[in-house]
């Protein structure tokens, strides 16, 4: 299944580096120069209506004081990632899509003028900033109050960026008005908004606005990741996850039929399942584990070379023992055989007291010595003539069991007890040999048998043993199903244990008849009673379990070996662990040596599910009309020449129109829609992110300084 | 190079130790920047508490109800007098809550909850959408805790019972 699924690396962070230098101040002192400021709700772009370019500067600002030299600072923008722990403290003006953090904003304006160098006691040039569509009286009041009460302007204007970025595509020739027609769609970090213009007018009356934009997009695509891999081991930030929305996520004409056609009926066997053609995988930076200490081959050959000489010198020490041993012993029989011949010669208590320096109480002793020693002796240089021998235990006699105790004296008394001891130890020996070998016997004897069925009946026998298996496996499910019953707390199953419990627990715990009666609590008198311990206590592993298991085990092994049409994929494990290819394209199995595969992601249908929220929130939760839905409504409200005039110019604007496949998905959107004989003219911003800023710049260079 | 006007921090200059540079967050920090261009006699309303969106929103709404109530009063006013009555008034609540858009009317497709596909099926009992049975036999093995995260990327918000 090697397909060539593209993997990605995430972009490595770059370090801030402070905004390049502004022009001199001085061309633009007691010029006038108009001050363009686009606030967005992710960067802030300023400059002079004369610049070409504005500079751009993420809209946030930190005010960190520094851990160890106890120095505040003030960080805007990318700056803000020079210090790690700046980030906490980081505060915006914006709040979605509102504008609110005036402290923020009084900072960040601060920096853009400062950068730009102004240095008279009031800012004098006019201002024209952006403000979000129908920002409410709030923000724009205090906003105004910034700029005149504090920063002095002589003039200020506020425009809509996405109007704006319209203009600056539609510019008209110098000597004439705007007057163009267009259906502005802005695609902003925290809404999108409908905006129809009319004659160069924005029709404001009839806007719509959608409360979904890249950063939730970013947002939901973090949630699906996260649901999808609970137990991924580094943390997926917002950054991350819009990168990933940026580069990897795609808008599609049809998503139903990009749907269907990821879920074929049938597959061609071995065919990988279509997912894995839209999938892609992004590889997350992840730790290599110390490299183990793999020998080499040659190291495994001398490893090998050394163990066997250790075994060799082993068996050189053991066989030396062995001789000595031997040595010795012999050596002891001789000396023993010599005392007791000696015996004859001497008298009593002279063999007595020789046999005690011997090291024995009694001659029966030394007789018992002697005799062990000499079948050692034979015994040991029989093995070592390479005969094994397997002498049946003579069966040693016990005399003084049959003798009746009066006739003995104490002495025989003990040597009865320990002779009646080792005889019955001795008889319980023989009987358990017995029965081992008749067992023996009998499994052989089976083993036989089934073997003469499977010969004679293969079929027949297969089906008796699957028979048995499917049996088996019925009764674990069922075991599984009652499991999983009882931790539901409200299942039939789980209501009749609490029963038993409370009848168990009850104070009257007798039967209405038999309180007549008098009768008292029985249970236990019953066997079956006990029974109730199984069925509470379900947390108990039941040895039934494993027999099960076991038996089961043998059968499938049998069957594997003796059965041409039993293969492994109807065992019982493979058949429970089965999870369908559609699964395993989706999530793909995780190898469990792989370390880089622990620390990736795979996207596939999150890749176009996320954009598609744009066409239809419901998908995310949202209770809003998407866009297709809502150019409807507001196209609704004109008429019919104005409509032609609006769809024929459809232009977006912002940064999340970047996302491939937009214009296709609109347009295949809204043709329906529309009239067959209206043209639809979908149109994107030259430049989506600075576009509304040299609009504002060209409208404030028109306005005359 | 820093913004123009940022002094230069030097290091310490007895050359004893060795003199460390400014670190880049200082060089990037504008605080000590001279801002002559505003007003030292603004004072802000230091008073003043950052309102939140809520209260942004509903004050919005009230002023709006209150002029438009003023409106309607000042037209009824002018009928009960006789003066012709102004039919180009356009009543329109045009602000920041009013052009969100509306409720959508168009029937919602099922998207499986797990893979993203389509799901003609619902699990009745945890009431996730799924696409197919092997899908389904995934679900049964969900702990609540994860069934309660699916839901609510659907957005729904379900209350245990």
């Amino acid at each position: 299944m090697d397909l060539d699924i593209q993997i990605s690396n995430l972009p490595p962070g770059a370090l801030p580096a402070p905004h390049p230098p502004s022009q001199p101040y001085g061309e633009h002192r007691s010029a006038h120069t108009p001050l363009v400021i686009d606030n967005g709700s992710t960067h802030l772009r300023w400059g002079f209506a004369t610049s070409a370019h504005p500079f751009t500067g993420l809209n946030a600002v930190a005010k960190y004081k520094e851990r160890r030299t106890n120095k505040p600072l003030l960080l805007f923008g990318d700056a803000i990632d020079s210090e790690s722990g700046a980030k906490g403290q980081t505060r915006t003006p914006w709040e979605g899509d509102v504008l609110l953090g005036f402290d923020a904003l009084e900072n960040a304006l601060d920096y853009a003028l400062v950068h730009l160098g102004i240095d008279t006691p009031t800012v004098d040039h006019p201002v024209i900033m952006t403000e979000r569509l129908c920002t409410p009286l709030h923000s724009r009041g205090l906003t105004s109050e910034l700029m005149f009460e504090l920063y002095q302007v002589p003039r200020l204007t506020y425009a809509v960026d996405g109007v704006m970025s319209f203009y600056q595509n539609n510019l008209p020739p110098p000597s004439s008005t705007f007057a163009s027609d267009g259906l502005v769609l802005s695609f902003n970090t925290h809404s999108t908004s409908v905006i129809p213009i009319l004659q160069g007018k924005g029709v404001m009356s009839h806007v719509q606005r959608i409360p979904w934009g890249s950063a939730q997009a970013s947002e939901y695509l973090l949630k699906r990741i996260q649901l999808k891999y609970p137990n991924f081991p580094t943390r997926v930030t917002p950054l991350q996850t819009n990168w990933m929305l940026r580069t990897l996520c795609e808008f599609t004409p049809s998503y139903p039929s990009l749907l269907k056609s990821l879920s074929p009926r049938t597959l061609a066997s071995g065919a990988p399942h279509p997912l894995s053609s839209i999938t892609r995988i992004i590889q997350f930076p992840y730790l290599l584990p110390p490299p183990t200490a793999m020998p080499t081959e040659e190291e495994l050959v001398a490893q090998a070379e050394k163990r066997r000489e250790q075994g060799r010198r082993l068996q050189e020490i053991a066989a030396e023992k062995r001789k000595e041993k031997m040595e010795s012993n012999e050596r002891d029989l001789e000396e023993l055989t010599a005392l007791r011949e000696e015996r004859g010669e001497l008298r009593e208590k002279e063999w007595l007291g020789k046999l005690a320096k011997a090291g024995f109480d009694n001659e029966a002793e030394l007789e018992d010595t002697i005799k062990k020693l000499d079948t050692w002796v034979k015994k040991a240089r029989k093995k070592e003539a390479g005969e094994v021998t397997d002498d049946p235990m003579e069966e040693p006699s016990f005399p003084l069991v049959d003798v009746p105790d009066e006739e003995l004296d104490e002495e025989g008394l003990k040597e009865k007890k320990k002779q009646r001891l080792l005889k019955s130890g001795w008889e319980f020996r023989v009987k358990t040999k017995r029965e081992k070998e008749r067992e023996r016997e009998e499994r052989e004897a089976e083993a036989r048998r089934e073997e003469e069925e499977r010969n004679e009946d293969l079929e027949g026998w297969a089906k008796k043993l699957r028979g048995q298996q499917e049996k088996l496996m019925g009764k674990i499910k069922d075991r599984e199903r009652r499991k999983n019953a009882l931790g539901d707390r409200k299942s039939a199953a789980a209501q009749a244990r609490m029963k038993n419990i409370a009848n168990l627990a009850a104070d009257d715990r007798v039967p209405k008849k038999k309180r007549k009666t008098g009768g008292e609590d029985t249970f236990g008198a019953d066997d079956a009673d006990w029974q109730i311990y199984r069925k509470i206590n379900i947390t108990a592993p039941s040895s039934d379990e494993e027999d099960d298991f076991n038996t089961l085990q043998a059968i499938e092994s049998k069957l594997l070996q003796h059965d041409p049409t039993f293969n492994t994929s109807h065992t019982h494990a493979s058949l429970s662990s089965q999870s369908s290819l559609l699964l395993s394209t989706f999530k793909p199995p995780l190898n469990e040596s792989d370390v880089a595969a622990h620390a990736q992601i795979a996207l596939n249908t999150e890749r176009f599910r996320v954009p598609q929220v744009w066409f239809e929130p419901g998908m995310a939760g949202v209770d809003t009309a998407g866009l297709g839905e809502v150019i409807q409504n507001a196209l609704g409200r004109f008429s019919h020449g104005e409509r032609r005039r609006l769809v024929s110019n459809v232009f977006l604007t912002g940064g999340p129109s970047q996302i491939p496949g937009l214009q296709e998905t609109l347009h295949a959107t809204l043709r329906p829609m529309l009239d067959p004989e209206m043209d639809v003219g979908i149109v994107r911003a030259v430049d989506c992110s600075s576009d509304a800023w040299k609009g504002m710049a060209g409208y404030a260079r028109t306005e005359g300084i | 190079m820093p913004p123009k006007g940022v002094p230069r921090k030097k290091g310490p200059s007895d050359g004893a130790a060795t003199p460390q540079g400014p670190s880049l967050a200082e060089q990037l920090s504008y605080l000590n920047n001279p801002r002559p261009f505003k007003n030292p006699y603004y004072n802000k309303n230091v008073n003043r508490r950052a309102k939140n969106l809520k209260t942004v929103l509903t004050q919005e709404r009230e002023k709006d109800r209150l002029r438009r109530e003023a409106l309607r009063q000042a037209r009824a006013e002018r009928t009960a007098n006789g003066m012709d009555i102004d039919d180009g008034e356009d009543e329109e609540e045009l602000n920041y809550s009013s052009i969100e858009a509306p409720p959508s009317v168009l029937p919602q497709r099922h998207y499986c909850d797990i893979t993203g596909l389509e799901a003609p099926y619902t699990d009745p009992a945890t009431g996730l959408r799924y696409h197919d049975k092997s899908v389904y036999a995934l679900i049964q093995g969900l702990s609540p805790n994860v069934v309660k995260d699916y839901l609510s990327a659907r957005g729904v918000n379900s209350i245990v019972k």
